[in-house]
């Protein structure tokens, strides 16, 4: 199995299930850098749960995870983070008492180093790190159109606010590879075309790569380079977006759940 | 990509500008203690004097536990027990230290410390007292240590464990100390002189208490340390720490996903929250001059979990607030006066906010306009039957968590501080000086 292109992130064969439930059952998915792939299934299907599994809010029954050659498994999630593969929720995570802006900052957390004395004294070192944290989160926000928000509490922010809010947040880890969980859920048409600008925006600006679940056919056909559709936990078929359409399996799993 | 680390370096302010802002904190300590000490203690009751210094202590305790139980959202029950390690080490080394050192456990200090009658001849600091403040510290480091080991492994596991291991480690610090060997009496100093340290330190009165301790505790120590408390509490809240911490209590999975050593965080919140319980416990010992296990049981812990509930789930002055209106309260109820010209005053203020904000809140109005009625319909019916409220406080406390719980789990502050009720100020931290779009920070 020697590839030529290297792969920021190596899934290999990795399954789980919950009693008897196989969610997930020999996902296997090898995504180039810079690459904008999508993963998706009718519902149910087990996409959260392979991010989830990527992530290590579960751990695989079997198989690998790698990113950028190193294993991941049986990392716990921050190690995960700080690895470099950062994600969105599906059900919306942020912290809905703390500041926008606070939202974005505990994102520039895992990059820096935070001694309980230099907090305490405010040392050179600590006073220089929040003012770049301040920066960073600063230009993400301007980036993102929610830095006239920044000191809204996150959780009074609209909904699609609070998904790009979300993206946003999980920049700030500074991630080789970011996975989107149905990042346009709940927004309008309009609102939809100006995501679709800002993932690609974002994947260029930060070389980074992205694999994300979408419902929307138009967002994911539109965006995506190569896709992979999951049914009842297992792979019926991966390719490009022309060909994903057209598979006969695909289009009866879709119909099929109807 | 600059990493932030390197960034953070490029920004950071020349290291001797920093001093000040290092060492402003026990400036204003010192100058918040002297001020107590040598003005507002002479200038009131003695009786009200004393009530300020427990009062102190309280906000010590309360604002430390706000580090775990408000920022972390971890449910910690057993911080009376941290205060009676911290305690009972720092009486150890005091009354044992004075003996050893000076001869006899009898009071050494200067005149910060002085509470007899009349006048302190010397000078301000006496060597007595460096044995207090080391003693205090140790206690604290102590009770940090303990924190360390019962938090590691509780705070792996889900939340509610904490509250149970927590619960358990206070009485088990309580029946442990209930059981060490009778003290060596001041009168046999000579014999105790004698005596190795390792036996000597343990010798901590049992069921009886630790007694006859030199006391050394007064406004100007607490308030020393309650301004440290309250500065270093403040900064680790307005950091990246703090933040890690919020982040805990608002959501686990997102933090640890964000890259928060969740556990670990946790267990520095404890550690933290620990060594401030066990000053506190210190400062306690050598004011009353005594100490004993049975006063720092369950009771005192749930004491210090109804300030932090009361003042705010993650605020530092509500927590403060609320130390001091709890310190207060039994006097109050003692002879209670009408409530309810207070209660309007705070319906008038609340409507006058609301109304300002146009954020109209009529739960909020209707539950303290119930509050008041039914405070002053009991308050009237108390004083025609002769009851004294203070007596039945534990009662009134647990109403209160009970009405809080329902009307305002985040407590009466939530998380803000008193200056951000009204909003916080959307003002840019940290003094960026380039205009954010234009900072290199981001793009590649
Ligand atoms: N922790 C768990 N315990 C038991 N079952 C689970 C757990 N997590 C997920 N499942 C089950 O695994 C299956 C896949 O769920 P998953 O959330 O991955 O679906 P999905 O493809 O993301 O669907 P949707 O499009 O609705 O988000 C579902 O049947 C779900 O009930
Ligand atoms: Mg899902």
């Amino acid at each position: 199995m020697t590839d030529p292109s290297p792969a920021v992130l190596d899934v290999r064969d990795i399954s789980i299930s919950f009693g008897g439930l196989k969610a997930v059952q020999g996902f296997s998915l090898r995504i180039p850098p810079r690459a904008l792939y999508g993963l998706i299934g009718p519902n149910g299907a087990g996409k959260t749960t392979c991010f989830n599994l990527l992530t290590g809010v579960y751990r695989p029954d079997s198989g690998t995870v790698a990113l950028d050659g190193q294993r991941l498994n049986g990392r716990k999630p921050h190690q995960i983070a700080a690895a470099g593969l950062s994600r969105t929720f599906q059900n919306i995570r942020l912290f809905g008492d703390l500041s926008v802006f606070d939202n974005v900052r505990l994102g520039c957390h895992l990059r820096g180093s935070h001694s309980i004395s230099g907090t305490v004294l405010r040392t050179s070192y600590h006073v220089g790190q929040e003012r770049a944290i301040a920066e960073r989160t600063f230009a993400l926000l301007e980036l993102f159109g929610l830095a006239g928000r920044s000191f809204e509490q996150a959780r009074n922010l609209p909904y699609g606010d609070q998904r790009r809010l979300e993206i946003a947040r999980a920049l700030a880890t500074e991630p080789k590879v970011l996975l989107l969980d149905e990042p346009a859920a709940g927004m309008n048409p309009q609102e939809k075309v100006e995501l679709r600008a800002l993932i690609r925006d974002v994947r260029d600006r930060f070389g980074l790569a992205i694999l994300l679940i979408e419902h929307d056919m138009g967002v994911v056909m539109n965006l995506c380079e190569h896709i992979t559709v999951l049914n009842f936990g297992e792979t019926i078929a991966t390719g490009s977006p022309e060909a994903v359409q057209n598979d006969p399996k695909v289009v009866e799993a879709y119909l099929g759940t109807e | 990509m600059k990493t932030l680390i390197n960034q953070a370096r490029a920004l950071s302010p020349a290291a001797w500008s920093v001093i000040p802002r290092a060492l402003w904190p026990v400036a204003a300590g010192l100058a918040v203690a002297v001020l107590m000490h040598a003005v507002v203690g002479p200038n009131v009751p003695g009786f009200t004097a004393k009530m300020m210094l427990v009062a102190g202590i309280n906000i010590i305790l309360a604002v430390s536990l706000t580090v775990v139980n408000g920022f972390t959202g971890q449910f910690s029950m057993g911080h009376a027990g941290f205060m009676a390690v911290g305690g009972y080490v720092a009486a150890s080394i005091t009354y044992y230290g004075s003996i050893k050192f000076f001869g006899s456990a009898d009071f050494a200090g200067g005149a910060l410390s002085w509470t007899g009658s009349g006048p302190h001849g010397g000078g301000p600091l006496g060597k007595g007292d460096l044995l207090f403040m080391g003693s205090c510290l140790v206690g604290g480091l102590a009770a940090a240590g303990a924190g360390y080991i019962v938090g590691l492994p509780s705070l792996r596991l889900r939340g509610d464990y904490l509250a149970i291991v927590t619960l358990g480690f206070g009485e088990i610090v309580r029946v442990l100390l209930q059981g060490t060997p009778d003290q060596v009496q001041p009168w046999r100093a000579a014999e105790a002189a004698e005596t190795p340290w390792y036996s000597l330190m343990l010798k901590l009165g049992g069921p009886k208490g630790f007694n006859l301790l030199p006391t050394y505790t007064t406004l100007f120590w607490v308030y020393l340390f309650v301004t440290i408390t309250l500065i270093v509490c403040y900064r680790l809240k307005n950091s990246s720490t703090g933040r890690a911490f919020l982040s805990i209590r608002e959501d686990e999975i997102a933090s640890q996903a964000m890259g928060v050593d969740v556990t670990r965080y946790k267990v520095r919140a404890f550690v933290i929250a620990s060594f401030f319980a066990g000053t506190a416990g210190g400062l306690y010992a050598m004011d009353i001059g005594a100490i004993s296990a049975s006063d720092l049981g369950f009771l005192k812990s749930f004491e210090c979990i109804i300030m932090v509930v009361l003042g705010g789930m993650g605020s530092i002055s509500g927590a403060t607030l609320a130390a001091i209106i709890l310190t207060a309260l039994p006097e109050i109820l003692r002879e209670l006066p009408p409530v309810w010209p207070a209660g309007l005053a705070l319906l008038a203020v609340m409507a006058v906010v609301q109304g300002a904000h146009r954020r109209w809140h009529p739960r909020s109005l209707v539950v303290v306009a119930a509050v008041t009625l039914v405070a002053e319909l009991g308050r009237r019916y108390c004083a025609s039957q002769g009851i004294n409220l203070a007596e039945y406080r534990m009662i009134l406390y647990a109403l209160l968590l009970i009405v809080m719980m329902i009307s305002r789990p985040q407590g009466l502050l939530g998380v803000r501080e008193v200056w951000e009720i009204f909003g916080r100020r959307a003002r840019r931290p940290g003094a960026v000086a380039s205009p954010p779009g234009a900072s290199s920070g981001v793009s590649p």
